[in-house]
């Protein structure tokens, strides 16, 4: 008999052979700890994904207010809920990743109500609408109600990350990030909104509301910049509680 | 660079349509006397022969010219897949730390800029 047929040969439905078994279990030891650590190192080393969630359990929410299309949709709050109070301005999406740009465009400047589901992250919030007019329409009784005026706050120089406003609010987690970036564009590629994650507040918001310098939704030169650290200039607005970033293509810069 | 991938993946996924046309109407008949007569299963082929393309023309061209070995085929590759092994110990965990090292940092600590005053919009 060869030394190759006395040599010992493991079958997974037969006991182990004894000159295998310390083998296997310094191998199984060595996989169990090496594997507890990998996951301990990458658990460790990811971003903190945020506190964004969709607010399913705060129920469905309808608000009153004045919406205004672009650069994309949102509401400035008159009538609130339980949950978004009057004052408050909210961005509108539709479900899955669709924007609400063609059901909002016929409704700009006009009292209307809106219905849905929040999805909120620190002083972001977004409403996802229902379908139909369940979700968006227009409402009696503007009387002389109209979008408070722009507040010009300057032009400004941030740093941080074009994300979709919608996984960036709870959507999704991480809703932020490379990993997420062709989920990002898809979004964007929608219509929902884009926003600007600042490294640090701009005038109180890290989250800044995105569209082109001359007021209108972006151009499709972001996409190339969606989810990378980059630095940006434009000029910033406030938009009843909303920052809104008009950015300037010309001064982008990916950072190292 | 993405637009080259995209483009590379879809003349590949061309190409391997072609392989599957010709391969599942004439070329499967030749090589494989069981699927004679047999023709409901080969629309199922078409995708997997679309994405390795190239080994079926390997595999055929082996077969139609009578170049296969059987036994060289079946023989267990046990001497290289220690090598193999360890090549792929040291390639996986590489890969995965320099994905992890070389990766952007976040601007944490840049502090947003006024470059002009509130109500001004100078460019």
């Amino acid at each position: 008999m060869s030394d190759r047929a006395k040599s010992p040969f493991f079958v997974g439905y037969l006991p182990i052979p004894q000159g295998l078994r310390s083998w296997l279990i310094a191998i199984s030891i060595l996989l169990l700890v090496l594997f507890a650590a990998v996951s301990w190192a990458v658990g460790t080393t990811q971003d903190d994904p945020g506190p964004g969630a969709f607010r399913f359990d705060f129920g469905r929410q309808t608000v009153t207010g004045i919406l205004e299309a672009k650069p994309y949709p949102l509401v400035h709050v008159k009538q609130g809920s339980e949950r978004i109070p009057a004052g408050h301005t909210i961005i509108l999406s539709g479900q899955g990743k669709n924007g609400a740009i063609s059901r909002a465009e016929p409704l700009d400047g006009k009292l209307v109500e809106a219905s849905g589901v929040i999805l909120k992250r620190g002083d972001l919030d977004m409403l996802q609408l229902r379908g139909g007019e369940a979700g968006l329409s227009a409402k009696d009784g503007q009387g002389g109600m109209i979008a408070p005026k722009p507040e010009e706050l300057g032009r400004w120089k941030v740093a941080g990350e074009i994300c979709d406003g919608k996984c960036l609010a709870g959507a999704m987690r991480p809703g932020t990030g490379l990993a997420h970036r062709a989920c990002a564009n898809l979004c964007l590629a929608g219509g929902i909104a884009p926003v600007f994650v600042s490294s640090k507040p701009v005038e109180g918001s890290e989250f800044l509301l995105m569209a082109e310098s001359d007021g209108g939704p972006l151009g499709d030169w972001f996409y190339d910049y969606t989810a990378v650290y980059i630095s940006l200039e434009g000029n910033v607005e406030r938009r009843g509680g909303l920052l809104v970033f008009k950015a300037d293509p010309d001064t982008i810069e990916v950072l190292k | 660079m993405a637009a080259l991938l995209i483009g590379f993946g879809e003349w590949w996924l061309y190409i391997g349509l072609g392989v599957a046309a010709i391969f599942l109407t004439i070329g499967i008949d030749r090589i494989d006397e069981d699927a004679r007569g047999a023709y409901i299963f080969r629309p199922l082929l078409i995708p997997g022969v679309m994405l390795i393309w190239p080994l079926v023309l390997w595999r055929w061209f082996k077969l139609e010219t009578n170049s296969e070995s059987w036994r060289k085929r079946y023989q267990p590759q046990r001497a290289s897949h220690a090598r193999l092994w360890l090549v792929f110990g040291i390639i996986i965990p590489v890969t995965f730390l320099a994905a992890m090292s070389f990766r952007q940092t976040p601007p944490a600590d840049f502090e947003p800029q006024r470059l002009s005053e509130a109500g001004e919009t100078a460019q």
